[in-house]
């Protein structure tokens, strides 16, 4: 009786001890670095930008959602998605701006992307460097990055409110105009062009140079129809140092195999090391593009985006110099007699699709495979060499020196096998307005599929009037139900529209 | 009366018998002042045998056949003061104050013959109750087949909202008084003292009582994490006596509701009408194939629940042992569960000593359903089409799905998914305490109580080759395990000093505890598993390529103290004290202690001398005050973390490099979520205990809730934030009127209960003043996430009246409509329709639920039922709006009548393939009325003659028929208006949760 006593007495002691140590309470997480312990040493910030990189493989972004704004939402492509509401947003059917799929993704990715920059950019300054350049060229990729997302952002949604801070949780930001948001964009790239190395060491290969910089800001003012600063930027690949070339095989800008070769401005680097993994913020995320999957024929993959078939006629308007099919049809579309025009099956299967339909090939591993997943590597070439040279002929037209221009043109269309656009083409001459629009349809020739089309019908202002979007419509049904001056740019997500009081729908949403 | 006349006789002659015996003892005064008088009962009659004893002495007397008495007093005698007493009434003691003739009428004592009530760290009678406390008994419970103990609670408290979860392994939910809290809402379980949770892996049958701590008052003696209310289960423990063997076996069939969906004639019918609708060529449906997806991915499921427990015990000690196999078959193809406990309670007493064990050991194995949207099978089900087959040779893996010239739809084939993934989860756990008491001197207790539990789990998830939906990518075989392990251990040290001093009670409570749980996980998957050439795959993670893995730990710490009061003066006022003071980890460092007092109180009107109302034998007003706390969040939720696990590919090798930011924004001031809470109730008792009510009120105001309110996404945040940011205000009546007669051979007795509630918020997230969240809208001053949509206005009839609706300016409002198509109000006056045309047009909440709980027994046989009710509700029919709206194919309702040029009185619109413009999700279409009332239960059992029961050697032995959900009235079209939607701000949105089913059971219980 007596030892028990002593031994609940010893337990009540023992109780009371364990209880008392009230350090206890200050629990570390044994699972994550704090953000106290981070942004401290170099390799923080080598880190840090990385993550900045991480957010191209998100499902908002160029992993999936984002080409079906650029291309499907474009005259080169369009949805017949047995899953209605996707479809309609390739359409310009909007109903709930708080699709997922259609808007929402992509929009709070493209924040999630700013937010990572915005930290490199507001932390890394503080750490101490051994090597000042290695910094200051962190801090360039952060710039190029943020100018990168905001530049879609303004392609998409126009007048989104640029969040150039970390982000606190009671943050409001106030809206910005397209200008405002151009001129932010401007200064990221800019400054980001005055650090950036021309060419990284092979271990870096895939980050921006200061070539991707000059790149962005051209397209940039492509855009702002800023025509002599386009071509200031543009003379860096064209007149510079010599570090971009054609490729000389037109696949090799879609395939896994030769990636980041001469052509290459800026590409997204997308690997299959994590096969397998998923998708949001855990550990093995999945690296790769899920383009192919969404974009691949019926049975092969979700079948969710498709090539307008007049593309295909475009291509078959004109032959090579050999009396050929233009080449870069086989590598640009699957097609009804693409097996019977190059011998090519699709995905290993004779034609089973309809006899009016196309599909998009670029970045499609049907050489290689028989289906699809969501975990392809092949990187997306975002600017190469062959768009630069569009755009410059298409500033120096704009600026009235059409004849400099040609030159350019048949530097992309000899690599086809094309005659020089002044012999096939006589008829234009130096009239600019006939030029424009045979380059409107050399860019589709040679980009079609490749996200440009949407920034390029922008550009053109082809979608600002009514007789416009009906010449577009001719090609594209899905335009008749364009509604000129609204549907130019997306709706807001409703749910930031309705809780930011900062913030407004566009107009006519 | 009669009955009652007889009775009494019966226990007159018992009391002449025992007065005879005691007479002689009492008479050793024979001189001074005699005292005679009457002692009768409420009802004016003589009660006999009564002791009547002198205050502080062995003199005393016993009352005669017709009440009276006389008894000498000793002119020596200490005091003046007589005590009457009788089993079965309430003691009095009365003054003599020089009376010669005292006339005594004793009141019926209820509360003798009822439980104590666990109140935590202690009990209490229940009669002394100051706070709201609800006790459930464990028979009405465990007659119920269910999974847990919370879907079995279901309308047998006031107050307390039970949504159940239908399948196999899946959990009930809780709402006790209404939504104090954001995040979850879930009740803080106490088993036998270890704060835990009664989840899946509990056996109900175990369960001696249930109480329910409703508000503050009650529950703060659980301080932090209280906030929610309390459930305390309290299991069995053996009884002095021989061994007790005590067996019962349930065995029920289960259904599950269905559609009405139409089969192919009716769906191709009106498939092609949507098409040519939309002047789009129809598709070319397989008409030979009528697949009905309800009949292939239901079935009839089954529960097993097999009981047997051994109890006995003596002055020194008892025990409880008890076995248990509950196993469940589901009502979706390829679901179940099968669950083994053990449990062994004993405990030992030896003096001033006492030691004691409850232990429970419980393997949980549950084969889980696919329910991934848009995978769910109940999703599943009317996303096919009925002219679909359900296997078809030509896919990969055989099943049939989706086909763009026959079928054109997304939908999962149910039957494919439910075969070719194999998601399995085992719960191995060991639950208990070990407690013991040292009575340190009469009046004082000392008691350590320890706790722990550890549950090992172990999930494997296997997908086999093959697609059961259109188009999708073709996975490998793969297999994903994971192991994890879970700690929760509990010391408590608590005091307890109680006395009695004159008409004074005092009891006190003085603790400390030190509670420390621990999670650690690890997980590994492999893909394109090696086949066996047997049939299956090699599923272990040896096999296979592509590996990963990953693993996490987490550890949670409360430190608390924590004390109580109570004081009972005379019966007539009592008083309840308590505060508790905790300190979580979780909480930000500055903020990591809160203090949590509440008091109470309660004035026993009956107990009065002025009371004097025969028909009232006990009323009792009570009020209480308190504060509780919530820190109900993740272990680290306060500290901002670096996320390093984004890679990239980088280097013409396209080497993978780390990647390290911050992902998710934390708010690192995060404090306690308080709940501060007023109570008013009544208690009373009428009729000799015939009827019995009680009333509250309430007013609860929970403020700084932890809540990861939904920030703006340009805030570029992967997962808002935890935030201290709402407070919202709850008040509700409740009552509850309990009628009982026992009249042999009839007894019956009806319970009704009524609770309303209406909530408010007083302050919004970040001093925002609303929130639109999906079809929903939160506004300050409003109730949380009212319905705000576009609002339809009829259909188009003609060209004529589309033409004709237009603003004030004669702006068209809807000029693409044809006649068929749905009007929509333009609430804004700008000639058309968008998202600013939304209002508020009701509330997802019901105005009142009511529980009425009847029974009746006639000799053996006794019935019982169960009916629930909540009233007034606005939900939104998820299913619904994918069936009708035509605009993407599935299936349809059968029946439905679309409008037609030919049939243009109807109120569903022309369905168009295709097309949005009558399928938005966002109008009042898809809003209904849930209201509904449902018998929950029905009962119907027998107790064997004891003579028969007896010769086969058994103490007792009954067999009972129940049903569940048998019945339910409701004008809401989807399956089952008592659904389940934990977000908080779509607490209305149906999105296909699995419905409550019916269940037949059939029970034997037995006992010798």
């Amino acid at each position: 009786m007596k030892k028990l006593f002593y031994i609940l007495t010893v337990l009540f002691v023992v109780g009371s001890v364990s209880s008392c140590r009230e350090d206890l309470l200050q629990q570390e997480n044994p699972n994550n670095l704090t953000e106290e312990q981070f942004w401290k040493t170099e390799e923080d910030a080598y880190k840090a930008v990385n993550s900045i990189y991480n957010m191209f493989y998100k499902t908002g972004l160029w992993a999936r959602w984002i080409y079906f704004r650029l291309d499907l939402t474009s005259d080169e492509g369009f949805s017949n998605s047995p899953w209605i509401e996707l479809g309609d947003w390739t359409r310009f059917q909007y109903i709930n701006y708080n699709f997922w799929e259609g808007n929402v993704n992509t929009w709070s990715d493209t924040y999630k992307a700013v937010f990572r920059c915005n930290q490199v950019l507001a932390y890394v300054p503080n750490i101490e460097f051994a090597d000042q350049e290695a910094k200051e060229r962190i801090l360039a990729q952060a710039k190029f990055l943020r100018g990168l997302h905001y530049y879609y952002a303004g392609i998409l949604w126009e007048n989104v409110p640029l969040v150039l801070e970390p982000s606190k949780p009671t943050d409001q930001p106030q809206q910005n105009t397209l200008e405002e948001v151009w001129a932010q964009v401007e200064k990221d790239l800019t400054e980001a062009a005055q650090v950036l190395p021309a060419e990284w060491d092979g271990a870096n290969v895939g980050r921006p140079t200061k070539g991707a910089a000059m790149a962005m800001l051209g397209k940039l003012y492509m855009q702002q129809h800023e025509w002599q600063q386009a071509l200031e930027a543009f003379d860096y690949h064209i007149h510079g140092a010599g570090l971009y070339d054609l490729a000389s095989n037109y696949e090799d800008n879609f395939r896994a195999e030769n990636e980041n070769n001469i052509e290459s401005v800026f590409e997204v680097q997308f690997s299959d090391a994590n096969i397998g993994g998923g998708e949001g913020d855990g550990p093995n995320q999945n690296m790769g593009t899920h383009r192919p999957q969404f974009f691949a024929p019926r049975d092969i993959g979700w079948s969710d985006g498709q090539a307008r078939f007049w593309v295909v006629e475009e291509f078959k308007k004109e032959h090579t110099t050999g009396g050929e099919i233009d080449p870069r049809l086989r590598h640009t579309l699957f097609y009804p007699s693409l097996e019977e025009d190059f011998g090519v099956l699709t995905y290993g299967r004779t034609w089973q699709w309809g006899e009016n339909e196309a599909w998009f090939s670029k970045y499609a591993r049907d050489h290689a495979r028989t289906g699809e997943d969501y975990f392809s590597p092949v990187n997306f070439r975002m600017i190469r060499f062959a768009d630069v040279l569009l755009m410059y002929a298409e500033a120096l037209n704009a600026l009235g020196r059409t004849s400099e221009a040609y030159q350019y043109v048949d530097r992309v269309r000899a690599r086809a096998g094309m005659a020089p656009l002044a012999e096939a083409y006589p008829a234009i001459g130096n009239n600019a307005d006939l030029f424009l629009e045979r380059l409107k349809m050399e860019r589709v020739l040679e980009l079609c599929g490749e996200s440009v089309r949407w920034a390029d019908l922008k550009r053109w202002g082809d979608l600002d009037t009514q007789e416009g979007v009906d010449a577009v419509a001719a090609r594209d049904p899905d335009f008749q139900h364009f509604e000129v001056g609204v549907n130019i740019r997306l709706p807001i997500p409703q749910s930031d529209v309705d809780n930011n009081p900062n913030l407004e729908q566009n107009p006519g949403y | 009366m009669r009955t009652i006349v007889l009775r009494r006789l019966g226990s007159i002659s018992l009391m002449l018998v025992l007065a005879c015996l005691f007479r002689p003892s009492f008479l050793w005064a024979q001189q001074a002042v005699t005292v005679s008088g009457t002692v009768s009962s409420s009802d004016g009659q003589g009660l006999p045998g009564v002791s009547i004893l002198l205050k502080g002495t062995q003199a005393g007397t016993m009352t005669e056949i017709d009440g009276s008495y006389s008894l000498n007093l000793p002119a020596e005698a200490p005091g003046d003061t007589l005590i009457f007493s009788l089993i079965g009434y309430r003691t009095l003691e009365i003054a003599v104050s020089g009376r010669s003739r005292i006339d005594v009428t004793l009141q019926e004592d209820l509360e003798q013959l009822e439980e104590v009530v666990v109140v935590g760290y202690g009990t209490q009678q229940k009669r002394d109750l100051t706070s709201a406390i609800s006790v459930v008994k464990a028979e009405d419970l465990q007659q119920r087949q269910a999974t847990t103990v919370a879907e079995a609670l279901q309308g047998l408290a006031s107050g307390v909202t039970v949504r159940a979860g239908g399948r196999p392994g899946g959990e009930g939910r809780i709402e006790i008084r209404g939504l104090k809290n954001l995040q979850s809402a879930n009740p803080l379980y106490v088993i036998d003292g270890l704060v835990t949770t009664a989840n899946r892996d509990f056996n109900p049958n175990d369960i001696e009582s249930i109480q329910i701590l409703k508000d503050a008052s009650a529950a703060a003696i659980y301080g932090s994490r209280a906030a929610n209310g309390v459930i305390i289960i309290t299991t069995k423990k053996g009884r002095e006596g021989p061994m007790r063997v005590e067996f019962s076996a349930k065995s029920s069939l289960q259904t599950i509701p269905r559609y009405d969906l139409a089969d192919t004639e009716e769906f191709a019918r009106l498939n092609n009408m949507a098409y040519d609708n939309a002047g789009k060529p129809r598709q070319n449906l397989d008409l030979s194939v009528n697949t009905d997806w309800q009949d292939v991915t239901f079935q009839t499921g089954n529960m097993q629940d097999y009981n047997l427990s051994f109890s006995g015990g003596n002055e020194s000690g008892s025990y409880y042992v008890s076995g248990n196999y509950f196993g469940n078959k589901g009502t979706v193809i390829d679901t179940r569960m099968d669950r083994l406990t053990f449990r062994v309670n004993t405990e030992a007493r030896r003096g001033i000593f006492s030691i004691g064990e409850n232990l429970e050991i419980s393997n949980t194995q549950v084969d889980e359903m696919f329910d991934a949207f848009p995978g769910s099978p109940l999703f599943g089900v009317f996303r096919m089409l009925p002219t679909i087959p359900v296997y078809d040779d030509s896919n990969p893996g055989g099943y049939g799905y989706g086909d763009e010239d026959k079928a054109r739809t997304f939908g999962t084939n149910p039957v494919a998914r439910a075969n070719l993934e194999h998601e399995d989860n085992e719960n191995f756990r060991v639950r208990g305490n070990l407690w013991s008491e040292l009575q340190l001197l009469p009046s004082l207790r000392y008691r350590l109580n320890l706790g722990y539990e550890t549950s090992s789990d172990h999930r494997t998830y296997l997908r086999e080759e093959g697609s059961w939906t259109l188009n999708q990518p073709l996975d490998p075989a793969l297999a994903n395990e994971n192991r994890a392990r879970s700690e929760n251990k509990l010391i408590e040290n608590t005091l307890t000093f109680s006395r009695t001093f004159d008409r004074h009670e005092l009891s006190v409570v003085a603790g400390q505890t030190y509670q420390r749980e621990d999670y650690q996980q690890i997980w590994g998957s492999k893909r394109n598993l090696l086949r066996n050439p047997n049939g299956g795959y090699y599923s272990v993670l040896d096999q296979g390529n592509e590996p990963q893995t990953g693993g996490f730990e987490n550890t949670r710490i409360l430190l608390s103290y924590l004390a109580r009061l109570e004081y009972n003066f005379d019966n007539r006022y009592l008083l309840n004290a308590i505060i508790r003071r905790d300190g979580s980890s979780r909480l930000g460092s500055d903020y990591k202690w809160g203090n949590f007092p509440s008091v109470s109180a309660a004035w026993r009107i009956s107990q009065e001398d002025f009371f004097d109302v025969p028909w009232i034998s006990d009323l009792k007003l009570r009020a209480s005050y308190g504060r509780l706390g919530s820190g109900n969040i993740g272990p680290y939720d306060y500290i901002p973390v670096i996320n390093t696990f984004s890679t990239i590919a980088i280097g013409s090798d396209q080497h993978t490099e780390q990647g390290a930011i911050q992902v998710n924004l934390a708010n690192q001031d995060l404090r306690w979520e308080t709940l501060t809470q007023q109570n008013i109730g009544v208690d009373a008792t009428f009729l000799n205990g015939e009827l019995t009510l009680a009333a509250e009120y309430f007013n609860a105001e929970t403020k700084d809730v932890l809540f990861r309110y939904p920030i703006l996404l340009t805030s570029g945040t992967s997962e808002s934030p935890i935030v201290n940011g709402v407070t919202l205000r709850n008040t509700g009546f409740e009552f509850s009127l309990t009628y009982q007669e026992a009249q042999k051979p009839v007894n019956y007795y009806v319970t009704a209960n009524v609770s309303t509630l209406s909530n408010k918020v007083v302050r919004l997230g970040y001093d925002l003043n609303r929130h639109i969240d999906g079809n929903t809208i939160t506004e300050l001053g409003q109730p949380v996430g009212m319905w705000y949509v576009l609002e339809t206005d009829g259909l188009f009839q003609s060209e004529a009246e589309i033409a004709g609706y237009t603003n004030a300016d004669g702006k068209i409002i809807q000029p693409d409509a044809q006649p068929g198509d749905i009007r929509f109000k333009d609430h804004n006056g700008d000639g058309q329709i968008t998202n600013d045309d939304k209002v508020v047009v009701g509330s997802p909440w019901a105005d009142v639920e009511i529980g009425l709980n009847m029974g009746v027994s006639y000799k053996q046989f006794e019935l019982s039922m169960n009916w629930f009710s909540a009233l007034g509700a606005t939900v939104y029919n998820g299913p619904r709006s994918i069936m009708d709206r035509f605009d993407d194919n599935s299936n349809y309702r059968s029946g439905i009548t679309p409008w037609t040029p030919e049939n243009p009185n109807v109120d569903f619109p022309r369905v168009v393939y295709a097309s949005t413009l009558n399928a938005r999700g966002d109008t009042d279409r898809w809003l209904e009325n849930g209201s509904f009332l449902r018998l929950k239960y029905i009962s119907l059992s027998y107790e064997l003659p004891q003579d028969l029961v007896s010769r086969i050697g058994f103490s007792q032995a009954r067999i009972s028929l129940s049903a569940q959900n048998l019945l339910t009235f409701t004008s809401y079209l989807g399956l089952d208006p008592e659904f389940n939607n934990s977000y908080i701000f779509h607490r209305g949105v149906d999105f296909g949760s699995f419905p409550n089913l019916k269940t037949y059971s059939l029970g034997l219980q037995f006992g010798f």
